[in-house]
């Protein structure tokens, strides 16, 4: 049976792992260093079948694998086109009181001492296959398996049973080939990996013939591969021993990567997991971290600059940040500190992954944000919409032809899906009360039937979200919110609610109320056909049925034109559409897409808050203070309101024109050499022969300038809004 | 394939105890979804509390399919990161496949149910 290494076929046994297949050819798989073969150090790292930073030591050889040796400068190359990487990795949950790391003697008698006092215990054993890549908040272990992920949730406990690992040499030429610890050096034996002369430092190596050498480790020699160990003997006198192999045995530290890394989680070590370390002489030359080549001399140098504490020291050294997050350096480093300041510090912290994974595995149970559809999402996708994700939802952005759909609304009717808008009753004894704090507006003179466009501000008097309110009643009222802003304005709602402790329901009707807006000077010709004929005054809202639909529905204009927009149960929108579109067939009907419906609103000036508005938009910035009653006792935002009044106008958000074509949004304006701001909101208005902007202009000496320039060209501050200066169309 | 459909149903919102105190009709599952809210399906053509401000509507909002268990529990065992209520039935909510949902968990089958627009992404993230 034969694996691939660096191109090259090379034989190994049943029963062989990579490394072990590996070290019988004479490869070493990363050129050089202690080889431990318990998973604990960085040294038989290599790409095994595409997959970086696997561990050889654990991976068993099978026939045709592709190990591909690191380079020893540098990081191996990314996996761009690697499918093993791209593989969707499955992540199964399982739930219990107490997580075993561990089945060694230790681990078993820990899992039988909770299961005694009738815990559910999980016990997870890397030579089971189940191999622990991370310990994280929740908390929550992570495990690789053959068949998976197994994401475990312990309720109470996680116990770490992983037993200790050996202490690595720190001496000069400690990253040559043919170093191993003492375990290592038996079980290569054991598998009849030729040794050579083996000198054992420390102790020695159970099963295999070893020369002794006793004294101090003071330096390994050879060229690429070890050729002899010097030692300094009791005599003090150095003695250099010929070799192929060392077998150093420095005694055992913690294997507590595992714990390190649940710092502040319920988790504790049982056995050697929980054993004191054995600490190593301190080190005075040679790699002390091979993950991150840092050196003896390299300890010494951030110990000279005042770093003292074993975080501060990992973090200036990087020492500790590699694939064995410490493992290795720890025992070296405190040991250094130990030296140098007199104090054993505790070891610093572990972060995931112990165990490098894949793409795949990091992402396996993972899901990024779903994003709504409306009732309507197959109907845009049959008309042939262009998709996109707009305002948290996925929403048509146009149907192919963005000119016809702006005509279908100037001059006859088009219908457009604004399902997304955020819709919420609010009622209650309180609930005009709730409103009259929350809103800048006189709430208590909204009639019944009648609505009025609302800003909503926060403490800071900056625009949060922007809508209407809908009298139903004393006690009751409708509430719409921007589709983007729905979420948080309920949160807002609710919070204020809860925090003045007032008596009132809410209900979020957001994803169970499709809305279709009908606009055009057609609309109310459209919805005769439809079977509503009742007159409705501009910003009056009434129930009614439409093709067979029953209805909220509300009279009001974004686009400029006369315009209904129909509230419904969502299950029923197709059909309202699809008899909407029936219809209006000979009136000229076409659905509008967000693209047109955007341009639309820039004639007229409406804002889009989160677009043309910043996160320090106040209502005089936006030249909306119609929309604020500081006359009123109290709203949120109020008291800002007035305080911000006082300072000086420095910006504002104004209406820009300029021949075509539109500049992009984002745009910078100048005032001749000087910035003067930028475009929010660009279009090429179809109606008016010239491209129209809002965007933010400074003012100077207390005054907006007139003449700016935008993209090198010629542009001018108008006033808004651009298109139906006197409203006429909207209130036909 | 797991195929959801709309639940039609009645939304009521109303103080927690008009609530606790209101009497249902043996033939609906009633969800608490939260203190003061409720989810009745099948709708109810009269659902009455004592809060005269209650919020009473007509509500197809949701989406559900009922699950055996036998399917149920592979399919949470991957999407579901929070422990399953052990007692029969029960009601839960929380993410499931990073979606918002909500379980009634019977003897034999499991009803899932998730707001109506996120059905697509639901059953895709369920096959």
């Amino acid at each position: 049976m034969r694996l691939i290494v660096d191109g090259q076929p090379i034989e190994f046994d049943a029963g062989d792992s990579a490394l072990i297949a590996m070290l019988r050819a004479g490869i070493h798989p990363t050129g050089g260093g202690c080889l431990c073969l318990g998973g604990d150090c960085p040294h038989c790292l290599a790409t095994v079948d595409g997959v970086s930073y696997t561990r050889t030591c654990e991976t068993p050889a099978r026939p045709g694998m592709i190990v591909e040796r690191h380079p020893r400068e540098g990081y191996p190359p990314l996996p761009l086109n690697n499918p093993a990487a791209a593989e969707e990795v499955k992540a199964r949950n399982v739930h219990c009181d107490v997580a075993v790391i561990g089945a060694g003697d230790s681990g078993k008698a820990a899992a039988e001492e909770a299961e005694r006092s009738g815990k559910r215990v999980i016990t997870l054993d890397a030579k089971r296959g189940q191999e622990v890549v991370g310990v994280y908040p929740g908390p929550l272990v992570v495990a690789r398996t053959p068949d998976g992920m197994l994401h475990v949730h312990p309720r109470e406990e996680i116990i770490i049973a992983t037993g200790a690992a050996e202490i690595q040499p720190v001496a000069p030429g400690n990253d040559l080939a043919g170093i191993v610890t003492a375990r290592a050096a038996s079980q290569l034996a054991a598998v009849g990996v030729p040794l050579g002369r083996v000198v054992a430092v420390g102790a020695r190596p159970e099963n295999a013939e070893a020369t002794v050498a006793d004294g101090q480790l003071i330096r390994f020699e050879g060229n690429g591969k070890v050729e002899a160990v010097i030692v300094r003997g009791a005599d003090g006198n150095e003695k250099r021993i010929e070799c192929d192999t060392v077998s150093v045995g420095l005694g055992l530290s913690p294997r507590d990567v595992l714990l390190r890394m649940g710092s502040g989680l319920a988790i504790r070590a049982v056995g050697n997991a929980a054993r004191e370390p054995e600490l190593p002489a301190c080190p005075t030359s040679g790699v002390v971290c091979s993950c991150s080549g840092v050196t003896a001399d390299d300890l010494q140098r951030v110990w000279d600059s005042g770093f003292r504490e074993l975080e501060l020291v990992k973090r200036a050294t990087l020492a500790g940040t590699g694939p064995c997050q410490g493992s290795v350096c720890v025992p070296h480093i405190r040991s250094f500190l130990k030296e140098r300041g007199g104090e054993l510090q505790a070891p610093f912290t572990a972060r995931p992954a112990n165990r490098q994974p894949t793409l795949g595995e990091v992402a396996a149970g993972a899901h990024h944000r779903a994003t709504p559809r409306t009732a309507l999402d197959a109907e845009h996708r049959r008309l042939g919409a262009r998709m996109d994700r707009i305002g948290g939802w996925w929403r048509p952005w146009n149907y192919g032809d963005t000119r016809a759909e702006y005509w279908a609304v100037r001059e006859a009717v088009s219908i457009g899906d604004v399902s997304t808008l955020g819709k919420m009753i609010v009622s209650g004894p309180d609930a005009l009360e709730l409103l009259e704090r929350l809103y800048p507006t006189q709430v208590s003179t909204i009639a019944p039937g009648r609505s009025r466009y609302v800003l909503l501000l926060d403490e800071r008097g900056y625009v949060l979200d922007d809508g209407l309110i809908c009298c139903d009643g004393a006690s009751r009222y409708g509430l719409t919110f921007t589709s983007g802003g729905s979420s948080f304005a309920e949160m807002w709602v609710r919070d204020w609610a809860e925090t003045w402790n007032l008596d009132v329901r809410i209900l979020n009707q957001t994803m169970s109320l499709g809305a279709i807006n009908v606009t055009g000077p057609l609309s109310k010709e459209l919805l005769a056909r439809a079977g509503f004929t009742r007159p409705m005054r501009h910003m009056e809202h009434t129930m009614a049925t439409v093709a067979g639909v029953e209805c909220r529905i509300f009279r009001l204009s974004f686009t400029g034109e006369l315009s209904f927009e129909l509230h419904h149960p969502a299950e029923q929108s197709a059909e309202l559409w699809r008899s909407l579109m029936a219809l209006g067939t000979d009136l000229g009907i076409k659905p509008h897409g967000i693209q047109t419906l955007l341009q639309l609103r820039l004639e007229k000036g409406h804002v889009i808050v989160g677009q043309d508005t910043d996160f320090d938009s106040t209502p005089r910035r936006i030249d909306m203070e119609w929309a604020v009653r500081l006359d009123k006792a109290d709203f949120v935002g109020r008291q800002a309101v007035l305080r911000t009044n006082k300072a000086p106008l420095d910006k504002q958000l104004v209406g820009l024109e300029m021949d075509a074509p539109a500049p992009v949004e984002g745009a910078v304006i100048w005032r001749g050499s000087e910035y003067a701001g930028y475009v929010t909101s660009s279009a090429q208005s179809h109606a008016l022969g010239k491209a129209v902007m809002l965007g933010w202009v400074k003012l100077f000496d207390g005054v907006l300038p007139t003449e700016l320039t935008i993209d090198g060209r010629a542009a001018r501050r108008v006033s808004l809004p651009f298109y139906d200066k006197e409203g006429r169309r909207a209130r036909a | 394939m797991l195929a959801l459909n709309r639940i039609h149903a009645t939304r009521i919102v109303a103080t927690p105890s008009a609530l606790d105190s209101a009497q249902w009709p043996d033939d609906r599952l009633v969800f608490r979804i939260a203190a003061d809210e409720a989810l009745i399906t099948p709708p109810m053509a009269n659902a009455v509390v004592s809060d005269p401000y209650a919020i009473v509507v007509a509500d197809s909002g949701f989406a559900g399919a009922w699950l055996p268990m036998e399917e149920a529990l592979p399919l949470l065992e991957h999407a579901c990161e929070w422990e399953l209520p052990r007692e029969r039935p029960a009601f839960a909510q929380g993410s499931v496949a990073g979606i918002p949902a909500k379980l009634w968990i019977e003897k034999d089958r499991v009803l899932l149910i998730v707001p109506a627009p996120f059905v697509a992404d639901f059953e895709e993230r369920m096959a």
